[in-house]
Formats: C-alpha cells, structure tokens, sequence
C-alpha cells in the first residue's frame, strides 16, 4: 500500500521520451581486464526478429482484410494481448579478469517472439495461407 | 498445424486460437469470407514469409541451447 501524502504535489516532465513497444539496453563495462569478449549479437538478433513477426502479422491482415482501418484495429488488438511491454536494462560489470566471454540474451524478447511467431501461424492457418 | 506445431510454445495453442478467433469476430471479419481476398499468388508469398520467420525463430532458439548462458 503506498501512503500519498496529500500535500505533494506530483509534476511531470513535458519531455517524456517515447520508445518503441519493447527496448532492451545494455551497458557492458569491462575495466582492468584482458581477452574479454563480449557478444550481445543474441539481443541484436532477437530485437529485429520480433520486428519481422510484428510486421508480418500486420501485413497478413493487411492483405486479408481490405478494409485498412479494419485491419489496423485488429492487429493493434493482437498486439495489445500478445505483445509484452517491458525494458530491460542489462548492466555487466567486468573488473580485472582474463580470458573470459560474455554473451548476452534478453528472456522476455524471446519468449515474446515465440508467442508472437504463434500468433502469426495461427492466423494463417485460420486464412488458409499454411 | 498450429496443434501439432510444438510443445514448447509458451502459451497453448488452444489459448492462442481462441483469442485471434474472438479478436476477428469483435471486429466482423469472417475468415471464410477473407480467405477469397487472397490471391494465389499472395498466398505463396505469405506462406514463404512465414515459413521463413519460423526458420528464422527457430535457429535464434537452437543458439540458446548450443552455449551456457545465464539468463537474467
């Protein structure tokens, strides 16, 4: 329970910053060290494929549906549901080591690409695209 | 297809289709009626994609079984 004290007032910036859907950031140190290598290509990679599925599902209906307006509600609608919305700041602190590698993978991207690589197939199969 | 797609979906396949299914009834769209909106040759096209995409989300999940990683 969060007590609000009635004589605080709350203000917010006019400057909010607007980011896509999901962002994933990472900030990797690496101090006093030797031979580290650091691979962040699995985030990388995960980011722009759950770009494609989001792209793809919206094109699906985009062909199926005529109507733009239509098919715009709808896929807005599927996202909505299937899509989480969550930033996730990776922060990997490396200090005096050798010969060690990093690699890098954020979770909830990848379970987002699975449900929304489901959600793709389902729709196709519905349209009898698959 | 979507039953037998695989048993590590993270959410049922059943769960999925019910909520696509309800989503295209709130908004009035048939799919029996869309289907006929599609060309053949559309539906190639997104029949590859999705094909593709699969093969895609596929390999990006056999990288994560091939190293020890830490998930956060």
């Amino acid at each position: 329970m969060i007590e609000v004290d009635p004589d605080t007032s709350v203000s917010q910036g006019a400057d909010q910053y607007s980011f896509m859907d999901q962002e994933s950031a990472e900030m990797i140190w690496v101090k006093e060290s030797c031979n580290i290598r650091v691979d962040s290509r699995d985030t990388q990679v995960a980011l722009s494929l759950q770009a494609s599925l989001q792209l793809a599902v919206a094109l699906v209906l985009n062909v199926a549906i005529a109507d733009s307006g239509q098919s715009k509600a709808i896929s807005q609608e599927l996202f909505q549901h299937f899509n989480s919305d969550q930033i996730n700041k990776q922060k990997i602190y490396i200090y005096n080591t050798k010969d060690a590698t990093v690699s890098t993978r954020d979770t909830d991207i990848a379970v987002n690409i699975q449900v929304l690589l489901q959600v793709l197939v389902t729709l196709v199969v519905m349209i009898d695209i698959l | 297809m979507a039953e037998n797609q695989s048993k590590n979906d993270p959410i049922p396949g059943k769960v999925v289709k019910v909520m696509v299914d309800e989503i295209l009834r709130k908004n009035n769209v048939k799919p029996e009626q869309v289907k006929n909106n599609i060309s053949n040759e559309q539906r190639q096209m997104l029949k590859e994609m999705v094909e593709d995409l699969k093969t895609q989300v596929d390999q990006f999940n056999q990288g994560e079984k091939d190293t020890t990683k830490t998930d956060k």
